[in-house]
């Protein structure tokens, strides 16, 4: 069991990143963040994509600059790269043309230690992570969950007192991320030894009650943190015990109200409401159809979270065809639950044509489309791609242009709003 | 076919060999051809610093066209290693300094479009007034022509290559502190191996196009020949010795698919292991020599050797090789200020000396200079034309046969490597026979060198059509002309547009020799803009080949921005089979 020890390591202090677009108007990413890590703990930052989760651990490592906000390590204020940090990345980030060996010694030649030391602390990283025998093998050669053990040897070996993890098991399968968490684990769990602490960035709500002492829930647009919760589970913890299945429940509920408010928490200011649009989240049209038509099997209506069980997508993606749907006013989601409204119903048990028609009509309600179709019978009947994105930057200057472009194109386009030819980049009435 | 032919015969010859298990027989041929590369070598350097004579002589005997060979393939190889480094320097510094990538950039697109003939003159006239009384002069002008046919194509991949290098694999080196050095032999160079590997050869290749211009020049009464597999062809030509012409194709072949088989292909089987994506690729490239080579005791020991003198540990401490690499990263932003301060200065200067040449222009010249490039322009796309349309069909059935393009793949290959320069002469007196005058001719010439490209790529592009896309239009019985149109031209589509502007690019550096054939015997010429880069070139009329050299270089960028690049925009979005 660890000794619970404040003291803290490393620091953001009202942390802001906006990223510059190029047309003066820079996109607002983190705005006044405020965390910290402690010696001897699991730190874990979810939310929605586009909250920044991964542009703060890079900040916290010190590979970005924040645009606003210091940035702390032992109570110094840090200028560049943060000493004592190591990352395993998400696409492992292993050099293809080096064996395991290689990938792992080159870090540590490139602390200019001693060829001798190199190699007895690379060995010991590769047996600390089960890699022995497979030192001569190349990346390619091995499985995900291989590689991902390599980029943690990789990360061990320089004995960093902070382990940085950015979403490290998404791309490894199910099975062999299981193990990995709990190895990893293991060798945090040692309190002898490095690392003392682990910040990760993850999607997913079970992997971080399993490891986190501390789970940072996140909104975005632009990112903010939502809350904090502590996770009061002993470890080794199970993840079948009914207070891990209610942690699970809870973060669930924080994040659902999060992104789907019972009631508008921040109703625009009216002066601004003329100009300003509800921005789309991002769900193509085949999704939000998907989603009803498994709502209809389900009896009209079914547990956010049941959808997620149920369908295998992830939970992001569910959440944004969620809010899709609400926004054509096809559900509602009172708490937790996804119902079906009537007019959802109507949708759903409608022919194709019918469908067409009430989802065109349901678009017109909606005031991004309204103006699109303004823009269109302006520029008579031919509106450039680049116009419609500058359009959605002035009006949504929170959100990814491109992104909500694509979304509306499959919306405009299986309403017959409009068509979208994509060679030429224009959109077309049809 | 090569390496079959070559794999079953070394095969045979593996089974000959097999009662001498160590295989003496590869390390002896390695010390034989070590020992020829001296001797070669040192005869070369006779050459070199020999004194500069008025004339030279060139003997066409089969015996001499070796010596002859070798030296080519020496100024070739030398140009080449020339080019390497340049690529290293230049790409790295535009990669990586935003200020001077703004000038560096562009300045490539230029020079990359400016022809050898332009080089050659100054180049010439300048060396061999350094070393007026030995060959050096002209030997280096020689190396650095064929550079000027080499580097640019490589620097460009390069570069691209630096500029994406993904993300992730830049932070670790960001993560874990790699200097800058660090950072270019772990990350950087093997990232970039395998496109260099393959430029490389298309490098190689495209400097042995003027190979012929460049050993047989001679300004007005002044020889500056070397001797070399160029000046030999154009001596045999000049003399109408049919035999020694075939001898000098047949040097020139052989040259061709010995650096391909000894060097190129080792080397691109060897950037195999630098490429990124995971998954093991299906058929491999395969080199008989670098087997060979790996089966070789010296070289093995020579591994050995190296793989121990790696493992002792060093005795140079942790800290001094970091402080030197942090020095010259403290050093690097000034030294690079400096180079830029004096490359731009030198564009400058270059620039006014230009401007006042071209002010010697009467304004006339410049409405004839545009006659003569829009019938230039017309040449080239004509002989793209011609081109596309026998290659076209004639790659389909080739590439959609695994069997023929088995055979012809390598065949092609060496046609796109062969100089056509060294053919003009028998192809000349072929159109004199059926009296067609070289203003058509020269599209027969250019022609002659770019098909090749087109030729290559759709068979490249057919054969890699997704077999479920074919057995599609094979289940729907397609007609042939259906299948033309809605499956085989949409997928070898960026195939075609990167045959087609290698093609063009290959073209308009042909309207240099094409449109004014002064090779072997008497001037054959034609108006238009290759014509006049040669003959003021010839003429050392400076001004005139300064503007025709700039109208050239203009008009092949333009074309490249407005053609080629929305051509390619279109192939990479709509036509992409990847995406």
């Amino acid at each position: 069991m660890h000794a619970v020890t404040h003291e803290i390591i490393c620091e953001l202090k009202g942390i802001q990143k906006s990223f510059d677009r190029g047309n003066g108007k820079p996109l607002r990413v983190l705005e006044d963040i405020n965390l910290d890590i402690r010696a001897n703990e699991v730190v874990a930052l979810i939310g929605p994509s586009g909250c920044g989760k991964s542009t703060i651990l890079r900040i916290f490592a010190g590979l970005i600059s924040a645009s606003k906000g210091k940035v702390y390590y032992h109570q110094q204020e840090m200028n560049g790269l943060t000493p004592g940090v190591a990352i395993v990345f998400q696409g492992f980030a292993l050099y293809p043309w080096m064996t395991v060996e290689e990938n792992v010694r080159t870090v540590l030649r490139a602390k200019g230690m001693a060829e001798d030391d190199v190699r007895t602390r690379a060995n010991r990283a590769i047996s600390l992570v089960g890699l022995e025998g497979f030192e001569e093998a190349y990346p390619r050669e091995l499985s995900g969950g291989m590689k991902q053990r390599v980029g943690m040897a990789r990360a061990l070996s320089v004995d960093p007192e902070i382990l940085f993890m950015d979403e490290p098991f998404s791309a490894v399968d199910a099975l062999t991320a299981e193990g990995l968490r709990a190895e990893i684990l293991d060798i945090w769990s040692d309190t002898a030894t490095n690392p003392s602490s682990i910040l990760m960035v993850s999607h997913d709500i079970k992997e971080v009650a399993y490891m986190a002492d501390r789970i940072v829930v996140l909104s975005a647009n632009p990112g903010r943190v939502r809350t904090i919760v502590e996770n009061p589970l002993a470890r080794p913890r199970d993840s079948r015990s009914p207070e891990f299945l209610r942690l699970v429940d809870q973060l669930h509920d924080i994040i659902t109200s999060t992104e789907l408010p019972d009631v508008e928490i921040s109703a625009p200011e009216p002066s601004l409401l003329s100009d300003t649009v509800e921005p789309l989240p991002p769900a193509p049209s085949t999704d939000i159809l998907g989603l009803l038509e498994f709502l209809e099997i389900q009896g009209g209506t079914c547990d956010l979270f049941q959808v997620v069980a149920h369908t295998h997508v992830a939970f992001e993606k569910v959440l944004a065809s969620v809010k899709g749907a609400e926004m054509l006013d096809f559900v509602d989601t009172p708490k937790r639950m996804v119902v079906l409204t009537p007019l959802g119903q109507r949708f759903v048990r409608a022919n194709m044509d019918q469908r067409k028609d009430i989802w065109k009509e349901q678009l017109l309600a909606l005031r991004l489309f309204r103006i699109i179709g303004e823009m269109l019978e302006m520029h008579h009947g031919e509106l450039k791609r680049h116009e419609v994105i500058a359009e959605i930057q002035q009006r949504l200057p929170m959100e990814n242009p491109e992104l909500t472009f694509e979304t509306l194109v499959t919306w405009g386009r299986f309403g017959e709003l409009f068509a979208y030819r994509e060679d030429r980049g224009v959109l077309t009435p049809e | 076919m090569i390496h079959r032919i070559l794999d079953s015969m070394w095969g045979q010859a593996n089974a000959l060999f097999s009662p001498f298990r160590r295989r003496r027989w590869v390390d002896l041929a390695l010390v034989a051809s070590v020992f020829g590369l001296v001797y070669g070598l040192i005869l070369m350097g006779h050459e070199v610093t020999d004194v500069l004579r008025p004339q030279i002589e060139i003997d066409l005997s089969p015996l001499s066209l070796v010596k002859y060979t070798f030296f080519s393939m020496m100024r070739g190889l030398a140009a080449y290693l020339i080019s390497f480094c340049f690529t290293l320097v230049y790409a790295f510094w535009a990669a990586k300094d935003a200020r001077a990538e703004k000038l560096l950039v562009p300045l490539l697109d230029i020079l990359q479009s400016i022809p050898v003939m332009t080089f050659i003159v100054p180049l010439l006239l300048a060396l061999v007034a350094i070393f007026p009384r030995r060959n050096v002069g002209i030997e280096l002008a020689a190396i650095i022509a064929i550079f000027t046919g080499q580097a640019w194509n490589m620097t460009f991949s390069l570069y691209h290559s630096l500029k994406s290098v993904p993300a992730e694999l830049q932070e670790v080196g960001t993560v874990y502190r790699f200097n800058w050095w660090q950072r270019f032999k772990w990350i950087e160079l093997p990232f970039a191996t395998t496109g260099l590997a393959w430029n490389s050869m298309m490098s190689m290749a495209g400097g042995w196009f003027f190979l012929m211009i460049i050993e047989a020049f001679k300004l007005g009464e002044r020889d500056f020949r070397v001797p070399g597999l160029g000046s030999y062809m154009s001596v045999a030509a000049e003399r109408h010795d049919v035999r020694a012409q075939i001898y000098a194709v047949i040097a020139m072949i052989i040259m061709i698919i010995v650096l391909d088989q000894v060097i190129w292909r080792p080397i691109v089987v060897w950037a195999q292991r630098f490429k990124v994506e995971d998954t093991a690729q299906t058929a491999a490239p395969q080199s008989w020599f670098l087997n060979l080579i790996r089966r070789s005791r010296l070289i093995r020991r020579w591994d050995h050797w190296r793989a121990r003198r790696r493992a002792r540990p060093q005795a140079t401490g942790k800290a001094e090789p970091r402080s030197a690499a942090a020095r010259a990263e403290v050093a690097a932003p000034w030294i690079t200020g400096i180079a830029l301060l004096l490359i731009g200065g030198l564009l400058v200067l270059g620039g006014f000396g230009v401007v006042r040449l071209l002010s010697q222009l009467q304004p006339g010249a410049w409405w004839y200079l545009a006659r003569a490039d829009g019938l230039t322009l017309s040449r080239v796309l004509a002989s793209i034309l011609i081109g596309t349309a026998w290659a076209l069909p004639a790659g389909l059935a080739i590439g959609l046969s695994p069997r023929l393009s088995k055979i012809f793949q390598p065949i092609v290959q060496v046609a796109a490597s062969f100089p056509a320069p060294m053919l003009f002469p028998a192809v000349i007196g072929l159109l004199a026979a059926f009296h067609i005058g070289l203003g058509w001719g020269s599209i027969v010439l250019m022609l002659l060198g770019t098909q090749w490209y087109i030729l290559f790529n759709v068979i490249a592009g057919a054969s890699a059509i997704p077999s479920d896309l074919r057995e599609v239009a094979t289940s729907f019985s397609l007609g042939r002309w259906q299948r033309f149109k809605a499956l085989y031209l949409p997928s070898i589509f960026p195939y075609l547009v990167t045959g087609c502007l290698t093609a063009a690019g290959g073209a308009w550096n042909a309207s240099i020799v094409s449109e004014y054939y002064n090779l072997s015997g008497p001037t054959l010429k034609t108006f238009g803009l290759g014509a006049i880069v040669s003959q003021a070139g010839e003429q050392k009329d400076f001004a005139l080949l300064a503007a025709s050299t700039l109208v050239l270089a203009l008009t092949v960028v333009i074309f490249n921005r407005l053609v080629w690049k929305p051509l390619y925009a279109l192939a990479e979005t709509r036509y992409s089979l990847t995406k």
